[in-house]
């Protein structure tokens, strides 16, 4: 049954949101930067399932009660299953690191110290900059043949290149073994 | 009459190619780097050398590729004598050429044409 809300329900639903997600970060532990998607969360679900609501058999407040505790009690399980899964203490990009003006975790995280350097990626820009740099200069002492070798390997492998007829296998791959070492006296590694 | 016959010394692959390139890229100029001790000359000629046949071919390769950075620049190469047919074969790192004749966008895009 559909049932128009008032102004004064839609305050009563938004306030039984905000106690049912301060209760539910509070008992979990949560930061506080999840207050606000965990009380958003429980709103669309409580509005989805407003339709539902039969004032015949109840308050609006007791619906939204009954509504918001269900949903509460998945949120929990799954984020129960999440730490049981990556961990027992969360860390959120978005949460406030203390005695830091307010600023967030993501924010004040520096790339060394991230997830991609973790990961073994490069994230120092300036020496990506240089390494292009010496990329361009260890490039430009190749012989025009080598280097079309190296703009047609970026996009193919030597099996293709052979079988367009551009050289044998083995030749091609004497070919980067010599500009490898070319390379090498210019001061580049491979990667 | 007789001759003396001087013995040569006992000669030994000292780096390998790679090791060659490698020092060439990393050294800082000025330094040096001693690539063959004995008489290259001798050291590489399939009859004359002292060397196995595997280290002989390294050693060709290791002293082209020591003419081929002289002749691009990146090092000096001399030698110093010890003894009849007793040399040090030195590389001695010069400053890299800062000037690029070519650049990875103009080999991609003569790929592409």
């Amino acid at each position: 049954m559909s049932h128009a809300i008032s102004a004064a329900e839609l305050k009563l639903l938004l306030f039984e949101a905000d106690a049912q997600a301060r209760r539910l970060t509070c008992r979990l532990r949560l930061p506080r930067a999840e207050l606000d998607d965990i009380r958003q969360d429980l709103l669309v679900d409580l509005i989805a399932r407003l339709p539902a609501f039969d004032p015949e058999r109840g308050s609006l407040g007791a619906f939204a009660g009954l509504v918001l505790r269900n949903y509460a009690t998945r949120i929990a399980a799954k984020i129960r299953r999440e730490r049981e899964a990556f961990g027992a203490v969360p860390v959120s990009l978005d949460e406030e690191e203390p005695g830091r003006d307010g600023g967030t975790r993501g924010e004040l995280t520096a790339e060394e110290d991230g997830l991609s350097a973790w990961l073994g990626q490069p994230v120092d820009a300036f020496a990506t900059v240089e390494r292009r740099l010496d990329t361009e200069r260890g490039l430009g002492a190749l012989e025009r043949r080598d280097g079309a070798l190296c703009a047609a390997l970026a996009h193919t492998t030597v099996e293709s290149l052979a079988a367009q007829g551009r050289g044998s296998r083995s030749s091609l791959y004497r070919r980067l073994k010599d500009i490898r070492l070319v390379l090498m006296a210019h001061g580049l590694e491979a990667a | 009459m007789t001759h003396s016959i001087t013995k040569l010394p006992a000669a030994r692959l000292r780096i390998k190619e790679i090791d060659l390139c490698g020092w060439i890229g990393q050294a800082i100029p000025g330094e040096r780097l001693e690539y063959h001790r004995g008489f290259l000359a001798l050291d590489v000629t399939e009859q004359g050398t002292r060397l196995a046949e595997r280290d002989r071919s390294e050693l060709v390769r290791v002293a082209r590729r020591a003419w081929w950075a002289a002749e691009l620049g990146l090092v000096h190469l001399v030698q110093r004598r010890h003894g009849p047919d007793d040399y040090s074969y030195l590389a001695i790192a010069r400053p890299k050429p800062r000037h690029v004749p070519a650049s990875l966008a103009s080999f991609l895009l003569q790929e592409v044409a």
